[in-house]
């Protein structure tokens, strides 16, 4: 059996499980919530997964180089407002300058944390817990403490992330869930078969040797922020659209879901492995259980929060423990092995 | 005669104040195996590093086919055609094989297609002539099997030279002689091979030339055939011993304190029996791979021995723990200082107490700082460690100095037999001969003290008797008067042995 399980990439593995759990999940609260599984429960998991789903991307990418970005929901923040406020002024502006201004501002941010990490070899826990405050600070000082206001936007800006692409019954796959999954496909895709993007992974893997392979690691680390905020800025026009009101609370506390969603999502905290699109199944099951309690009575409004964070220690625990035993296993058949040719050579010169 | 592929001329590099190559030189011509042998600490890995562009020297250059040729980085060294492959091979434990293999590849455009990337690292892994799947995790890897994948990643390039350091140092004698034939391959279909080993008789078995180096610096370059390991021996150990390390009297009473019979870690080492006197300084000698420190720790309780029996003050023991071992009175002082020796941030005096603790705890379990800055003080006189006040960060000390620190932290828990791991490493002559009385006096103070060195001077000038190992075995214990660095050499490297089988 470990034999069978070593031939699998273990990413498969841990995108595997996850679904089981995702099945698992519905099951439980089909059999304790009334009236459970219907097409609202999809519609509004897709709706909200639509903005996870980016973010907890955009933190795979700096986790997979062995980093993090605790800025992350700043960024979404400042990006929602100031394209919010840009459209505001400039009611004629298309939606391709408004997502490129979005992206490109997003990946400015995530230039100053890659700057940081990467050249000024500044631990990235500290950069970015440093930049997640000064994002926000930035936002209220650029805000003047005012809001932007579902009035303020053009009306197709609003209309788009609702806009129904597809029904099935009550099931609907509306414009903005669908454009989301297309990024994560995109970036998925690309992570596994763009040659480029198998430097983030070396880089996470093994340092040292990504030197030695003549990777440029810090080139590589900055790349990997950058793309997190770009992906970020994405993030913060999904965030206009949907809700079009935004303050300067937007997005707080986006950096430690994101970070529970890709962790869910079987993104090795130490770095080297992970996928997009186990990232958003992540963050689709984090979403699915906080609303699912919301409808189960028996778990209070407070104790939700802590199921959340049991949940991320279960997942790291779990993983971690199955990996060890992998490992283990591993290493006792490689020890039979090596026994094994020491017999066959001390034989040999016994004779 | 042939004109080098690539050429060393005068490479110089220093480390700080550590000068660890002087005006090297080295040739090496197309299709040949040419080893390069040398102590530990010659400079071997310090010039493979300039080599493959991880370091810049500090003076002299490099000749590619005759030119002179900058490498600034492992990036160039790789487009020039140098590759390197490691003791403990580089691999990406996430990344699979064929992944690993043609991670550095930059021929195929930038999108990856599994099926020719499982076929292009088949075609090379079959080449090396072994069986490895493409698809495997390199998680799961033996290490024979992941230094195949790094030949295999030199393979995938033009390559002109490579090196290889040490590869067959923690291979079994089958997978190294798979291994050698592969060098041998290569060098025949017109690479440049760089052969690094402690092994002679490998050395005999692959090279076609061979380069002794010693104290950074060329000292010879010979074709294998005029050449015997005696003259290796001669060449790598042959160095002007000073005074310093003159060795004194021994100190050694008749009362044992630590007999050791049969120790055995599975897989590791075997079969090690000595015992240790009252007062005697025992030095464990060999290169490095012997697995010296391992008996050390298990002495220590830290990786206990699978197999044997240790005999502590007369009684049988079972050491299951560090912590058992110092309520015992052993004492382990680890050669490597910055990770399991100090805490370099904090001060002189925290450092000293931190092996026993409890002397210093008011019963209310706060500490006594001012009985603990009274043992710093004391110890700072006794050891003459070079400080202005026993506040200063550890870190901030000279290397010998730290080591004085060191030795203090666990003299303060009164051993009856202390552990020295490679006690001078890296510290410079002066402090060195301090270290040596230092060991001296606990010894003639009734202590019990093993000492693992691999400078040879060092274990000629401390040891009342020399116990040598190479590969987990025991190879001799040598008393003081018969021991030279020559015989240590060649129980090291395993020559005598081949002689006596012959």
């Amino acid at each position: 059996m470990p034999q069978f399980l070593d031939r699998f990439n273990p990413q498969t593995l841990r995108i595997l499980a996850l679904l089981a759990v995702f099945a698992g999940v519905l099951l439980f609260f089909s059999a304790v919530v009334p009236n459970y599984l219907n097409g609202r429960l999809f519609n509004r998991i897709s709706s909200s997964v639509a903005i996870m789903a980016l973010i907890a991307t955009a933190q795979t990418l700096v986790i997979i180089t062995r980093n993090i970005d605790l800025s992350i929901g700043s960024v979404v923040g400042f990006t929602a407002f100031a394209t919010g406020s840009l459209v505001s002024g400039n009611p004629g502006l298309g939606p391709v300058a408004l997502v490129g201004y979005a992206v490109l501002l997003g990946a400015g941010f995530g230039a100053i944390n890659g700057i940081l990490v990467a050249y000024a070899r500044v631990p990235a826990i500290i950069v970015t817990l440093g930049t997640l405050a000064l994002f926000r600070s930035a936002l209220v000082e650029f805000s003047d403490a005012k809001s932007i206001t579902t009035a303020n936007l053009p009306d197709w800006l609003i209309s788009f992330p609702n806009a129904v692409l597809w029904e099935f019954g009550q099931m609907q796959f509306r414009a903005g869930f669908v454009a989301a999954l297309a990024v994560v496909v995109l970036v998925h895709i690309a992570l596994s078969r763009f040659r480029p993007a198998r430097k983030l992974y070396a880089v996470g893997s093994n340092p040292e040797a990504a030197r030695m392979a003549g990777i440029n690691c810090e080139r590589t680390v900055f790349a990997a922020f950058v793309l997190a905020g770009a992906l970020a800025g994405l993030a913060g026009f999904m965030f206009l659209a949907r809700f079009g009101t935004i303050t300067v609370v937007a997005g707080l506390g986006f950096e430690l879901k994101s970070v529970a969603a890709a962790v869910v999502g079987g993104v090795n905290i130490f770095g080297g492995s992970g996928t997009a699109i186990g990232a958003m199944i992540g963050a689709a099951l984090v979403d699915l259980i906080d609303t699912s309690l919301v409808r189960w009575q028996l778990v209070s409004e407070f104790w939700r929060e802590a199921v959340l964070g049991a949940l991320i220690l279960l997942s790291v625990t779990a993983d971690a423990a199955v990996m060890r035993w992998l490992a283990a296993m591993r290493q006792a058949r490689e020890h039979k092995k090596a026994v094994a040719g020491m017999r066959a050579e001390q034989e040999k010169a016994g004779r | 005669m042939q004109e080098p592929i690539l050429e060393l001329a005068g490479i110089s590099m220093a480390f700080g104040r550590t000068q660890a190559l002087r005006g090297m030189s080295l040739r090496l011509l197309p299709g040949e195996v040419h080893a390069v042998v040398g102590e530990n600490g010659a400079g071997k890995s310090t010039m493979i590093k300039i080599m493959t562009g991880v370091h810049q020297p500090t003076e002299g250059r490099m000749l590619l086919n005759g030119h002179a040729k900058h490498i600034p980085d492992p990036q160039a060294a790789r487009e020039a055609g140098i590759a390197a492959i490691y003791q403990e091979p580089m691999v990406f434990p996430d990344l699979s094989v064929a992944e690993n293999i043609l991670i550095s590849v930059g021929d195929e455009g930038v999108w990856l297609s599994p099926a020719r990337q499982r076929q292009r690292a088949g075609g090379l892994i079959s080449r090396i002539g072994v069986a490895l799947d493409p698809d495997q995790m390199a998680s799961g890897l033996t290490l024979a099997e992941q230094q195949t994948v790094e030949i295999a990643r030199a393979l995938c390039q033009d390559i002109r030279i490579l090196i290889m350091d040490e590869p067959t140092a923690s291979l079994s004698a089958h997978e190294a002689e798979r291994l050698r034939g592969i060098a041998k391959a290569l060098a025949s279909e017109g690479v440049a091979v760089v052969y690094i080993s402690h092994r002679l008789e490998e050395i005999f078995d692959v090279a076609d030339r061979v380069t002794v180096i010693r104290d950074g610096s060329h000292i010879s370059t010979k074709p294998i055939a005029e050449v015997t390991s005696e003259s290796m021996i001669a060449e790598m150990v042959g160095r002007e011993v000073g005074n310093y390390l003159a060795k004194c009297p021994s100190t050694a009473a008749d009362e044992v304190i630590l007999d050791v019979r049969d120790l055995t870690l599975k897989g590791v080492f075997e079969n090690i029996s000595f015992d240790l006197r009252k007062g005697e300084i025992l030095c464990m000698s060999g290169l490095v791979g012997a697995r010296r420190t391992d008996v050390a720790l298990a002495i220590f309780g830290a990786v206990p021995a699978t197999g044997g029996a240790i005999r502590y003050k007369g009684e049988d023991v079972a050491i299951a723990s560090p912590r058992q071992a110092i309520d015992a009175g052993i004492a382990y002082v680890s050669e490597d200082r910055r990770k399991f020796g100090l805490a370099m941030p904090m001060p002189i005096r925290s450092n000293i107490s931190l092996a026993t603790l409890a002397e210093f705890r008011t019963p209310w379990g706060l500490l006594r700082r001012g009985r603990e800055a009274e043992a710093a003080e004391r110890f700072r006189k006794k050891l003459s460690v070079r400080t202005p006040n026993v506040e200063l960060a550890a870190g901030m000390l000279s290397g010998g100095n730290q080591q004085k620190v060191m030795l203090a932290k666990w003299l303060n828990m009164n051993p009856d037999l202390l552990i020295f791991d490679e006690p001078t490493r890296g510290i410079d002559v002066r402090a060195k001969a301090e270290v040596h009385g230092l060991i001296r006096k606990f010894a003639a103070a009734g202590g019990a003290v093993l000492v693992i060195s691999s400078d040879l001077p060092e274990v000629l000038a401390l040891g009342d008797r020399i116990l040598v190992m190479r590969e987990g075995a025991q190879m001799g214990i040598l008393s003081s008067d018969e021991a030279s660095q020559e015989k240590i050499m060649s129980l090291a490297t395993g020559r005598s042995e081949l002689q006596e089988a012959c």
